[in-house]
């Protein structure tokens, strides 16, 4: 991806502060905050609750009134109206009228959106076959699961075909095949072009789509960048091997660390440095290399790490 | 600007045509409709005249009900349930999102004071053998009204909850009556211009007992509704634009 290319999403200084009442202190939900995602491409937004994700958001979307900050999505102030034209939101845990059914309400967001009333009944099929609710066109909403409820909450978000989509926990409430379909629906959009900016607590979700992340803490950005290079742990390599016996050779032991034996295949890391030594020593103890790798964390262990570590800074404010 | 505040209206509509408040009070409004030949008549001929004056009142406090109880929770319930992000996160201004709310409310109390005057309009035919056509001029100014009422509602919805909106929205609908009782002194009387008032909106006299509204009175009726409906709704798009949702 070329680096001159214009972010679809772009929040510079984002900041908002709440003051209940006159005369009381205000509280700042988010600090200082700036992401910006490249076009095309799926970026995770992580945080623990009350992180500030959430309403980083809806100041992106125009929901909430930014005390500081520029948003802009294609180029385009998206707390106007006029610039989310090309924007799908689907909000946490979506509520929709219930008296409607399924197609009324798919119909009514369609409208709000400018799509043509030629292609609405088009669309609505498509897209409730596309969530995994086809033949439920005509059911009333108040008779919708959760589930469904949040897969309809996709389904309005695609509605006006988008460039860029904001999914605020789109598998909250879905069973694991639910999570897999929201997964893959992101990839899919990602492969069609389509901009996806995803705020999750599933870190296993977002370790499998996304594309960057930023990691906000306390309303500030903890940390961001492609997980490549947020995971892997620098001057440390993963070394998968095979018929050591029971316990690792001396030469060997001396190097490993992160040590882990399953079903005969060991698992360690070592300094780079030392890695000529450790394939020999796996060699000479008539072991098999099965994969030698930059070491890289979980995310969860990197966010659980993340938060530890910015915890004192957090607390200081 | 239309394509948008259409769709919000018609939502209002179709969900209000589900709530059993505009039923059971359109209901129970007839039943009283029906009971009005019965109170003590006030003299010889002019019983028709006493029908329409308390039909007058009874469709009046028939729209009243219906208007504030959709106009007084609308807002505030999307809010609280949260369905407006899906609305408003699109490209629908904040002021487009009140106005639909308020027409689709001005349609309901519309096609209730529609009903409510055809049910005048048979009892009045089968009771005294009158066509009633006069009633239709006093509905219409009574839905005016109610615009005007579901307007400011809609308006103090946009910051607060449903029991100060009901509370907010009789107090004003008592003081835009009570322009010449407040300010009727000597010493107010030159306030009295400054003062939004909705006697313009009061037609009993020539329905029930005249030859209807002139057609001018109807207009300047009609510019008054746009005064101070517009009036509300542009402050209640101002107070909703810089809440956060």
């Amino acid at each position: 991806m070329s680096q001159t290319t214009a972010p679809a999403i772009h929040i510079e200084g984002a900041r908002k502060a709440y003051k209940p009442i006159v005369g009381a202190p205000s509280r700042e939900a988010v600090a200082d905050v700036s992401i910006s995602v490249a076009p095309g491409t799926i970026h995770g937004l992580l945080g623990p609750n009350g992180a500030g994700k959430t309403t980083t958001i809806k100041m992106l979307l125009g929901l909430v009134r930014p005390t500081a900050g520029m948003f802009r999505i294609l180029g385009e102030d998206s707390t106007l109206p006029a610039g989310r034209r090309g924007v799908g939101f689907m909000p946490e845990q979506p509520y929709f009228p219930q008296h409607l059914t399924a197609a009324h309400a798919l119909k009514l967001y369609a409208q709000l959106s400018g799509v043509p009333s030629s292609e609405i009944a088009g669309r609505t099929s498509a897209l409730l076959e596309r969530v995994g609710l086809a033949g439920r066109e005509r059911s009333t909403l108040s008779t919708f699961s959760r589930g469904m409820l949040q897969r309809l909450g996709i389904a309005q978000a695609l509605i006006n075909e988008p460039t860029v989509v904001v999914l605020d926990e789109p598998a909250s409430g879905l069973d694991p095949v639910g999570q897999r379909d929201v997964r893959n629906l992101m990839l899919s959009l990602r492969d069609s072009g389509v901009t996806v900016l995803l705020s999750s607590h599933q870190l296993s979700e977002v370790e499998t789509v996304c594309d960057e992340v930023t990691i906000l803490n306390a309303g500030r950005v903890a940390a961001k960048g492609d997980l490549d290079t947020l995971l892997d742990i620098e001057g440390r390599t993963s070394i998968r091997a095979r018929g050591l016996g029971d316990s690792l050779p001396s030469t060997l032991a001396e190097h490993a660390v992160n040590v882990a034996v399953s079903g005969g295949v060991w698992v360690f890391s070592v300094a780079d440095d030392a890695v000529r030594a450790a394939v020999d020593a796996v060699d000479d103890a008539g072991g098999r290399i099965e994969a030698i790798a930059p070491m890289r964390d979980s995310l969860e262990d990197y966010f659980a790490r993340l938060l530890a570590e910015t915890a004192g800074e957090v607390g200081a404010r | 600007m239309m394509q948008r505040i259409w769709p919000i209206a018609l939502g209002v509509v179709a969900d209000s045509l589900r709530r059993k408040v505009v039923y059971v009070v359109l209901v129970f409004a007839a039943l009283l409709a029906f009971a009005i030949p019965s109170l003590p008549d006030y003299g010889l001929g002019v019983e028709s005249a006493v029908f329409r004056e308390v039909a007058l009142a009874l469709a009046f406090v028939t729209a009243l009900v219906v208007t504030l109880s959709l106009a007084a929770n609308r807002i505030p319930g999307e809010l609280e349930r949260r369905t407006v992000y899906n609305v408003v996160a699109k490209r629908v201004s904040r002021w487009e999102y009140l106005v639909g709310t308020w027409l689709g409310v001005f349609l309901v109390a519309g096609g209730v004071m529609a009903a409510f005057t055809v049910i005048e309009q048979v009892i009045g035919l089968i009771t005294y053998g009158e066509y009633m056509w006069l009633l239709w001029e006093g509905a219409l100014a009574i839905w005016l009204e109610m615009g005007v009422v579901a307007a400011f509602a809609v308006a103090v919805s946009a910051i607060t909850g449903p029991v100060v909106v009901v509370t907010a929205t009789l107090t004003a609908l008592f003081i835009g009556h009570s322009r010449s009782t407040l300010l009727g002194g000597e010493g107010a009387l030159a306030l009295q211009p400054f003062m939004p008032s909705l006697d313009a909106f009061n037609v009993v006299n020539p329905v029930a007992h005249g030859d209807g509204v002139p057609p001018l009175y109807l207009a300047s009726m009609l510019v008054v509704f746009l005064g101070l409906a517009g009036t509300s709704l542009f402050v209640g798009s101002a107070l909703l634009s810089r809440r956060d949702l």
